[in-house]
């Protein structure tokens, strides 16, 4: 494994409800390797398992089986904290229903991973309004998430994402709720991350994105597996 | 440090977020401190003004009872118990009640020299008054606008009024044991009641051995038919009853509405919303330890409790002390055949508030906390799938 190697998954396997009746495997058997600045897109139809392999190789669940090593270290053993510190200090995460806090400012929402890091407010406060100028949310950080279009609540995600500063960000099914003019600005927006030097896992079906130039492997699955 | 306060900030953002549901919250956390504490502090202070008045009581009181009515005593029947056995002074005491036209109050009006059961050391002015000299108690200074060196008429039973100047006032120190007090010299207590000079309004009987009271009541009975010893330990026995009956139903008022604070507790434990527990799962998706999400749960019930807490007793103090315990006042009539003003001497029992806290900030804090936890200790990854 070299070092341009972040993270490496070792036949894993999920199972949901396992040994009742209602057991289901929505990851099979899978290996991959995502190498430093790499775009990587997960295609396949719905119910094939992208989210469910997203979210463990986004260290927000456990294999059943096998292993996931992220800069080498095998994470699937580790208590829990170590994970939840690997998603608060290298991953960022686009979810596919935003997940936004609706009652707060979008400031606020852009903030949220930064409340448990010890750096202060004001600095929160500045990476946040870097971020959101960059995105073109200035106007917008004293808005409740509630009152904004789809477009914007998809931008305030992002800039969530990436407050942190995160190595590797996760997308899930980043375009399903943005028409083609704002699916294209997203794309827009990937690849300026694709060009700082970030890596980015997409999960998605939709062709728009998984067929851009900026992309480096589409892994395509079906049934839990990539094929 | 520093990611502490955060948390705390934005706890006390969600708190706004959420503002109706806090105040609800608040609202009724707070009416049930209220409650708590109002009766927690009413039977503490009922039970201080008692002791209070019992310590300073006598071992023998006698009276004169005739046709079933308390009546004066003749000095005589005093020489006569002090010669039974084990009996050693015998001092009559002199007094009776004022009703005052002009301010409408009911005072206690003794004489100075018949007051061998009672300290004075509360004393402001000058004690013992000298003849034509009164000294008040505050609430008789209070309501009659009288300071030293006023003039108080007091009219007798042959219908003269006679003017009595001020000589001094008592202190608050105990209200209840001086508050309605006047007390002039025994001449001068003669003459307003026209009692007579060989009347007392009873006797305090000294025992030596407090096992023979009993025995020298029922001498007394004995001797004096006409008489009712009432020994201390009758007194505190009326008392005990009394507290009994209204600790039991206090105990029932404070029950209700520790159950009411269950049932808020545990609503709020039962009714994590789904749009509560999906936040933890947001928050610990994006990297909040369970940690800081117990954090953040315990600043929101440690602000929610003690705002509470504090309004509550607060008010639950006002309303006693200040207002004379309103709410309660139609439950409480009886109190006043003991505490004819009813006043109580404001009075916070520290042991008191912990216990309140023990009993209502903890199980709250704890029914926040605990759901909470139970869904910040899965898998973030139900987020992944809205
Ligand atoms: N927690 C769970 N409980 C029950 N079934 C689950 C669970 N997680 C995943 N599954 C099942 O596993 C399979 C894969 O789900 P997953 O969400 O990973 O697919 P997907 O490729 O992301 O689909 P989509 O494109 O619709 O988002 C599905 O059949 C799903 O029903
Ligand atoms: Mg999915």
């Amino acid at each position: 494994m070299t070092n341009d190697t972040i993270i490496r998954a070792e036949n894993l396997s999920l199972c949901i409800n396992r040994g009742r009746p209602n057991e289901v495997w929505p990851v099979r058997d899978v290996s991959l390797q995502i190498k430093r600045g790499e775009v990587v897109v997960l295609k396949g139809p719905s119910g094939s398992g992208k989210t469910s392999l997203l979210s463990l190789l986004g260290c927000m669940s456990r294999p059943t089986e096998g292993r996931i090593l992220v800069h080498g270290r095998d994470v699937a053993k580790l208590p829990e904290r170590f994970l939840t510190e690997i998603r608060r200090k290298r991953f960022g995460f686009i979810f596919q229903q935003f997940n936004l806090i609706p009652g707060i400012s979008v400031r606020e929402n852009v903030m949220l991973p930064l409340y448990p890091v010890d750096i202060s407010f004001r600095e929160m406060r500045e990476r946040a309004d870097s971020l959101m100028d960059r995105l073109g949310l200035s106007g917008r950080s004293h808005f409740r998430v509630k009152g904004l279009s789809g477009g914007e609540q998809q931008r305030v995600a992002i800039a969530r994402a990436l407050v942190n500063d995160p190595e590797v960000i996760f997308a899930d099914e980043p375009t399903a709720h943005l028409d083609t003019k704002l699916s294209s600005d997203l794309v827009g927006i990937l690849e300026g991350l694709k060009k700082e030097g970030r890596t980015i896992l997409i999960a998605t079906h939709d062709p728009l994105l998984y067929e851009q130039g900026f992309i480096d492997r589409v892994l395509e699955m079906r049934d839990g597996s990539i094929r | 440090m520093r990611k502490h306060l955060k948390i705390l900030e934005y706890a006390l953002s969600s708190l706004w977020r959420r503002k109706f549901k806090s105040l609800g919250i608040i609202a009724v956390f707070s009416l049930i401190i209220f409650t708590l504490s109002s009766i927690l502090l009413l039977t503490y202070a009922f039970k201080r003004e008692a002791m209070e008045v019992l310590r300073g009581a006598p071992e023998l009181i006698v009276q004169r009872i005739s046709a079933g009515r308390h009546e004066m005593i003749p000095s005589w029947y005093g020489k006569r118990i002090q010669e039974i056995p084990g009996v050693g002074m015998v001092i009559p005491r002199y007094w009776g009640y004022y009703y005052d036209p002009s301010t409408g109050g009911n005072y206690t009006v003794m004489a100075a020299a018949g007051r061998g059961d009672r300290k004075l050391e509360m004393l402001s002015g000058k004690y013992p008054p000298a003849g034509g000299e009164v000294v008040v108690g505050k609430g008789v200074a209070e309501s009659r606008f009288l300071s030293e060196g006023s003039r108080i008429p007091i009219k007798g039973s042959d219908g003269q009024v006679r003017n009595f100047i001020v000589a001094g006032i008592f202190t608050d120190e105990s209200s209840l044991l001086t508050n309605d007090l006047i007390i002039m010299s025994l001449m001068d207590f003669r003459d307003v009641f026209k009692t007579g000079n060989e009347r007392a309004t009873d006797l305090v009987v000294q025992v030596f051995n407090p096992d023979e009271v009993e025995n020298v009541a029922r001498k007394i009975r004995e001797i004096f038919p006409d008489t009712r010893p009432i020994t201390r330990k009758e007194i505190l026995r009326t008392y005990d009853t009394l507290f009994d009956w209204r600790s039991g139903m206090v105990l029932t008022m404070f029950g209700g509405a520790l159950l009411a604070f269950i049932i808020l507790a545990w609503d709020k434990a039962a009714g994590l919303s789904a749009e509560e527990r999906h936040e933890i799962g947001i928050l610990k998706a994006i990297g909040w330890e369970t940690s800081d999400i117990m954090e953040l749960r315990f600043w929101e019930g440690f602000v929610t409790s003690s705002v509470s807490f504090l309004t509550g007793l607060i008010g639950g103090y006002l309303h006693i002390f200040f207002f004379g315990a309103s709410i309660f006042a139609p439950a409480l009539k009886g109190w006043s055949v003991i505490f004819p003003s009813f006043r109580l001497l404001p009075y916070l029992n520290p042991y008191q508030v912990v216990v309140l806290m023990f009993l209502t900030v903890i199980p709250y804090m704890a029914a926040t906390i605990f759901p909470s936890w139970k869904a910040a200790i899965t898998d973030p990854d139900v987020v992944m799938r809205g």
